[in-house]
């Protein structure tokens, strides 16, 4: 038993000591930065293109006297507001450019609430957006302060489940999304460490360090040793992650006013249910990997068969607008069940739906039977028919100068002179 | 007596038991019947040209791979996990780890052969030092020459102190200087109660270090026990002579040829080689050298497995 986790230990330094790892480890909250960066490009060009002089009003109803002025939010940069007390004025001041236009509010303005706009260039959306603020704050100017403060809120939106479990006011929060980003964060997962995995004993099977390996230790603490080590190192950068992601919560929720990232609160729950889909299913894809690792001599083989897997996980995202649609379809729940599908699919569509208990009940279950059943086959290895054993075969029998898939090794008669009895 | 019984017997005799095992690779038969014995303290060695299965043989008797047909004993029965812990095995070449730094794979294999870690610290300095490897504890595997990644390896297969030793060819990529030291230890090994099987194309190192050989060719047995009986067997009848200036004619003498310093006269049937020393003695020859002429392992070696002996 001790030798087995002095070889989880020794695998897990070899890979995190690696540039790889540090690297697959920044990659993922980097790429995310920049993508953020990215989508918010095109509103810094239009804010760094837009000219804020100032936008002019005359108003005949006298309904801006009071001059109230709007407390904008941080981000938004504030339009300096001109009263003029004749439109011939204002015009004078639009042709001189002193401001970007001028809003006429008529003396019947009370009875038609109508507004005129003069521009010679339409303004930016700022303008626009801050008289009406502004507009709306002085002809609320004569209510209590709770009141103007409520009516200038608008509308107020609660939508919960029938059975009451869920419920949304306004935008997603971060705490409703984890699930669907854990999801997310397990493909990722998958993805990074499926290398390391495909290759815990791809060194030792290129040479003959698997020879001396198989002759100190049992293979089933080989290949237990290999999977827990790796497994370790995913639940290191998997933490990490988590790390990053706490780090951007607070900074951009807190210093940047993100709204979405301010409200953190976390469905035990969901949260529950995400370690208990996740944890058998990375424990399985983890398995499976080595499994296919050891089984396939040549790694570029290994790799298209690992993509192959991997692309079920990515199924969800492809069908995630008809998901939104019908979350309880048929096919959404039969890719709930299924064991490659679920960790992604369950958590999606729980942002559009209450999924049913036994539908997350059946899809742990099925996810830690076959968790269970991939470790102890792939460490499980009896005499004579054990990947590892077919593995050293292909090694051997690639030294004969033929590489094959295993059970099916046959070493010929070298016809070069290569040492090899 | 049982059948069963006398086997048991038999193999606590030997460290390594061999018999009759074969084993095939889809239609290739890599071994078809090698029988050989292995005793307690000696230096055996596995030899064989390229594809002769001895590899395979090796890999049969540390249990990587189970026979098709025959049995193996090793250290008193079948292969047992607590049994890996007593052996080190060497493979030919690339054993180690080659992007871990020396020392520490050096110690990672060692406890992985449940060398508690302050020993194996100590021993690996000792090691080290007398491999002259010591400086370069902390480089890569891969950044050693081939010649301080044999020594390596060599370290690593007894820095245990495994009660049997496999090696496959262990001076491969090593100078003159570090073959002594490794001939020297695997002596000392020896001396101290190893068992130690060695698999080499290197003849003149068998004939130095070897107590008994077994020569296997295309999956079989050709020649098998002790290396100076076996030399007897393939001794010519002939004499190997160095005397100082010309040798006379001699009677019983069919042929004379030049090896070297030395000259080789083969006799005729009949004649004994004290005959031949009787007539140089009588002619007053001045002999530097006489003795029966017994050809070199590599000699034999070649005419084993060119001329399909058994």
């Amino acid at each position: 038993m001790i030798k087995l986790w002095l070889v989880a230990w020794h695998e897990y330094r070899q890979h995190v000591l690696k540039r790889s790892f540090l690297f697959a480890l920044l990659s993922v909250p980097l790429l995310i930065a920049v993508l953020a960066l990215v989508a918010k490009v095109p509103s810094l060009l239009d804010s760094m293109n837009t000219r804020y002089t100032a936008v002019g009003y005359v108003d005949h109803a006298g309904v801006l006297a009071g001059n109230v002025p709007v407390s904008t939010g941080s981000s938004e940069q504030t339009v300096q507001l001109i009263a003029f007390s004749t439109e011939e004025a204002a015009t004078a001041a639009l042709e001189a450019e002193e401001i970007e236009a001028y809003y006429v509010l008529g003396a019947d303005y009370h009875q038609t609430r109508q507004v005129e706009l003069v521009y010679i260039d339409e303004p930016g959306g700022d303008a626009v957006r801050q008289f009406r603020e502004f507009l709306r704050v002085n002809l609320l100017a004569d209510q209590p302060v709770e009141i103007a403060q409520r009516a200038l809120e608008g509308s107020h939106h609660t939508v919960r489940s029938p059975d009451g479990r869920r419920e949304f006011s306004g935008s997603l929060t971060l705490g409703q999304l984890l699930p669907a980003l854990t999801g997310l964060a397990l493909v990722a997962l998958i993805f990074f460490s499926s290398g390391y995995l495909m290759q815990a004993v791809v060194e030792e099977k290129s040479n003959r360090t698997m020879e001396i390996l198989v002759t100190s230790i049992s293979s089933n603490q080989l290949v237990g040793g290999k999977v827990l080590g790796i497994i370790a190192v995913s639940v290191t950068q998997f933490l990490g992650w988590i790390v990053f992601a706490i780090l951007a919560a607070i900074v951009g929720g807190q210093f940047l006013g993100v709204e979405w990232l301010q409200d953190l609160g976390v469905d035990p729950q969901a949260v529950l249910m995400m370690i208990a889909l996740v944890v058998p299913a990375y424990v399985m894809a983890a398995a499976l990997m080595t499994a296919i690792g050891a089984a396939f001599t040549e790694e570029q083989v290994g790799q298209q068969i690992v993509a192959l897997f991997i692309s079920f996980y990515m199924i969800p995202l492809g069908l995630i607008i008809p998901l939104m649609r019908t979350p309880n379809s048929s096919l959404a729940v039969g890719l709930s069940l299924f064991p490659l599908t679920a960790p992604v699919i369950l958590p999606l569509r729980t942002l559009f739906t209450p999924v049913p208990l036994w539908q997350t009940a059946a899809a742990v279950a099925i996810q830690s039977l076959l968790a269970l059943g991939r470790v102890d086959r792939s460490t499980h290895l009896p005499s004579g028919h054990a990947a590892l054993r077919q593995a050293t075969a292909v090694a051997g029998a690639a030294r004969y100068g033929k590489t094959t898939i295993p059970g099916a090794a046959a070493p010929c008669r070298p016809s070069d002179g290569h040492a090899g009895g | 007596m049982s059948n069963n019984s006398k086997q048991e017997k038999e193999n606590t005799m030997h460290t390594i038991k061999v018999s009759h095992v074969a084993k095939s690779f889809g239609e290739t038969q890599a071994v078809a019947d090698v029988s050989f014995a292995v005793e307690h303290g000696e230096i055996f060695g596995l030899l064989g040209p390229n594809g002769a299965g001895k590899t395979t043989t090796i890999r049969m008797i540390l249990d990587i791979f189970e026979p098709d047909r025959g049995t193996v004993s090793i250290l008193d029965g079948p292969m047992t996990e607590a049994k890996k812990e007593r052996i080190g095995y060497m493979p030919e070449e690339r054993g180690l780890y080659q992007d871990v730094p020396l020392e520490r794979c050096l110690l990672y294999l060692a406890s992985l052969k449940g060398l508690p870690p302050v020993q194996a610290r100590k021993r690996l300095g000792e090691y080290l030092e007398r491999f002259d490897l010591a400086a370069h504890k902390g480089k890569k595997v891969k950044e050693l020459s081939k010649g301080m990644q044999q020594k390596a390896q060599i370290i690593n297969t007894i820095l245990h102190q495994p009660e049997l030793v496999i090696i496959d060819e262990p001076f491969a990529a090593l100078d003159p200087v570090n073959t002594l030291l490794v001939k020297d230890l695997m002596r000392e090994l020896r001396d101290q109660g190893t068992t130690i099987l060695m698999s080499t194309h290197q003849m003149h190192q068998v004939e130095e270090l070897c107590d008994r050989i077994v020569l296997i060719d295309e999956g079989r047995n050709v020649l098998y026990g002790e290396l100076d009986g076996i030399r007897r067997q393939y001794a010519g009848h002939a004499v190997l002579v160095r005397a100082v200036g010309d040798l006379p004619p001699l009677a019983g003498v069919e042929s004379i040829t030049h090896h070297n310093h030395d000259t080789k006269l083969t006799l005729a049937k009949g004649t004994t080689p004290q005959e031949v020393l009787g007539a140089l003695m009588s002619q007053n020859v001045t002999l530097e050298k006489f003795e029966i002429a017994v050809p070199t392992l590599d000699e034999i070696f070649i005419r084993v497995v060119e001329g399909g002996v058994s």
